[in-house]
């Protein structure tokens, strides 16, 4: 019988083509527009975690400063330093390696020129771990040397890799020897093994995001890890220490074990980890997604609004058919049901093209927005997303179509007969 | 036992604010069968009798009794439930659904009682091919005359084979042409096909086809013949 209710609804709706389809129109515009933005919203939270999981890697976390990481953070602040035993972090049960980042300015002297004079000055000195330019490439963003040239390989090694704009100003080249002073009267002589190639313009920007301000720099002096100790003392100063987990390893366990080993030991570290992360961009994405959709979701208030008047129009100018489908046998059911199919059914196309339309309408902003920062925004079609909102639609006309179908239902049969 | 029994019946209904007494004590009776033919002068009641005698109202008071039973004691759900089994209804200006075909519009009623898809069309396509409208089942009302229309609403009334055929005015808005075989198939109905037909009427043909012809006045019966 609903299979019946629902042809003579199309039916109904198809003879009022001009009305209905205005009526629709209502529904698809607020339908569009929140599916679009919740897909816009999806693929940016797709697109970022997608670049965070390529970057960092599913099977390591961050050690970084307590508070660094979180709603309490401030970003754009220089990042904290915090002081790490990276030998007792490497004896850690579950972790397989770890990298540490750390960075001073020190004093700075190039190789002696053409006159015997040397340019020197007070420069940012970069201590990498050399796992960081071999196990967590991606973290750095292009760390590239310029051809002839190479990176630092063991840690210990007394070499230098040139930001090339630090390499023009001390006018250093591969094979040149710098001098690097660190505290009161430590130096050391580095031989310069590399100079990094310029960053290409914009490619590496996306790269860079999640490097936490290591990113390659034409202004600072990369050395080995050991080489800051010996200049700044023992694991001082470290910005970031990426740890990768043993394999078959629980990351979150691993990362758990590691924060209260090394807060024992009285580093304020809090150890951040891919879902840490995701959890941060999921939370911050769908804030503003489902702020966006609300705001998108009033439109489609104003379109149930439309169908209910819709509805009235339709059973004010019905009444006579009312009476007659009652004369004829419906009970107050039927009507019921015949009317709110009706409302449903009008719900529901609105639904369908609205959310063709906004598919369609968050690939191409997805293409325009990708293009203006420079990404590629994975489009979202989420199959859940559809389902409900489809149904989200039907009842939203079913809903509409409740009150004008109850006063439907509700007609005297005698009054609609009688009713011009 | 008569299949329609009134007795004392006074209906008495609002219009505006002032109230209207349609009914004023009429007594009539109806046997299984019987073509009946009810006339009178506008505003002598006969509308209020017909939503009456279709169950589509209910008396304000006196009893109207329906194949021996008290329709006062019947809950709603049982009155829609006769009036969709037992009774036909043939209107004056036909009351088709217009956004349905005419074969949809004859399957209607026995959408409303649950009949299966297959029985309802062949019993709409029969019905209507009875009526001499065979080429005309895909038709919407508006492509049809209103002779053929009214001749959906005969087939429409029959639908679910009921005992009783109301028809009101079912020539008021026909020519005499047109009208003709209405009459022909309400008599027939009465004749052959053992229907009890209620003629509401002005129209002196339609009245001549009946057995019986009840004059109604100021809301009684003022003579049976």
């Amino acid at each position: 019988m609903i299979k019946d209710f629902f042809l003579l609804a199309a039916q109904s709706i198809i003879h009022r083509k001009l009305r209905s389809w205005l009526t629709v129109i209502g529904v698809f515009i607020g339908v569009t527009a929140v599916v679009a933005l919740i897909s816009i919203g999806l693929g940016l939270d797709r697109t970022i975690k997608d670049q965070v999981a390529k970057i960092f890697g599913v099977d390591t976390f961050m050690l970084l400063h307590e508070g660094a990481f979180g709603p309490q953070s401030h970003p754009g602040g220089d990042m904290d330093e915090y002081t790490l035993d990276l030998d007792y972090l490497r004896s850690i049960d579950g972790v397989r390696i770890a990298a540490a980042v750390r960075e001073q300015t020190g004093f700075v002297q190039g190789p002696p020129g053409v006159d015997g004079q040397s340019i020197q000055g007070f420069l940012p000195v970069m201590g990498l771990s050399p796992e960081l330019t071999t196990e967590f490439k991606s973290f750095l963003g292009s760390l590239e040397v310029q051809p002839g040239g190479r990176l630092f390989e063991e840690s210990g090694e007394p070499v230098a890799v040139l930001g090339e704009a630090v390499a023009e100003r001390l006018q250093a080249s591969v094979g040149s020897t710098i001098l690097v002073g660190g505290d009161t009267d430590l130096e050391q002589s580095l031989t310069v093994v590399g100079i990094l190639s310029p960053a290409e313009d914009g490619g590496s920007a996306e790269d860079s995001t999640f490097s936490a301000g290591v990113g390659p720099s034409p202004d600072t002096i990369y050395v080995p890890f050991e080489i800051m100790d010996s200049l700044w003392g023992k694991d001082e100063n470290v910005l970031v220490t990426l740890v990768r987990t043993e394999p078959g390893e629980d990351v979150e366990k691993v990362a758990d074990r590691v924060e209260t080993a090394v807060r024992a030991r009285g580093a304020e570290v809090s150890a951040v980890t891919y879902n840490d992360i995701s959890d941060a961009i999921g939370t911050m994405t769908s804030t503003v997604s489902a702020f966006l959709a609300g705001i998108a979701g009033i439109s489609l208030l104003v379109g149930g609004v439309g169908v209910m008047n819709t509805m009235f129009t339709s059973v004010l100018e019905r009444t006579k058919e009312i009476g007659v489908m009652k004369a004829v046998g419906a009970k107050n059911s039927h009507v019921l049901l015949i009317f709110l199919t009706e409302s449903g059914l009008m719900g529901l196309v609105g639904g369908i093209v609205g959310t063709l339309l906004g598919l369609g309408l968050s690939a191409v902003a997805s293409m325009f927005i990708g293009r203006f920062f420079n990404v590629d925004l994975v489009v979202v079609a989420s199959p859940t997303l559809i389902i409900i909102t489809l149904l989200g639609s039907f009842l939203i006309g079913a809903i509409a179509g409740l009150w004008p179908a109850r006063r439907a239902s509700k007609l005297s049969v005698v009054d609609a007969l009688r009713y011009e | 036992m008569p299949l329609l029994g009134l007795k004392e019946i006074t209906k008495d209904y609002m219009l505006g604010k002032t109230v209207v007494h349609a009914l004023r004590g009429l007594d009539l009776r109806i046997d299984e069968g019987e073509t009946v033919a009810i006339m009178g002068p506008s505003g002598s009641g006969k509308s209020t009798l017909m939503h009456i005698l279709g169950v589509l109202d209910i008396p304000s008071k006196g009893s109207a009794f329906f194949a021996g039973k008290d329709l006062k004691q019947l809950a709603e759900h049982q009155l829609v439930s006769l009036r969709g089994k037992k009774i036909g209804f043939v209107f004056q200006t036909f009351n088709l659904i217009p956004t349905l075909s005419a074969q949809q519009n004859v399957e209607l009623p026995m959408i409303f009682q649950g009949t299966r898809k297959t029985v309802r069309t062949k019993r709409a396509r029969d019905l209507l091919s009875m009526v001499g409208l065979a080429d005309r089942v895909r038709h919407k009302p508006n492509e049809l005359s209103g002779g053929e229309r009214q001749r959906v609403a005969v087939a429409r009334a029959l639908a679910n084979d009921p005992a009783i055929i109301l028809a009101d005015e079912p020539t008021g808005n026909l020519d005499t042409e047109s009208g003709k075989p209405i009459l022909d198939m309400l008599k027939r109905l009465s004749r052959d096909g053992g229907k009890t037909v209620i003629i509401v009427t002005h129209d002196p043909d339609a009245a001549a086809i009946a057995d019986r012809i009840v004059r109604l006045r100021d809301g009684r019966v003022v003579q049976e013949a």
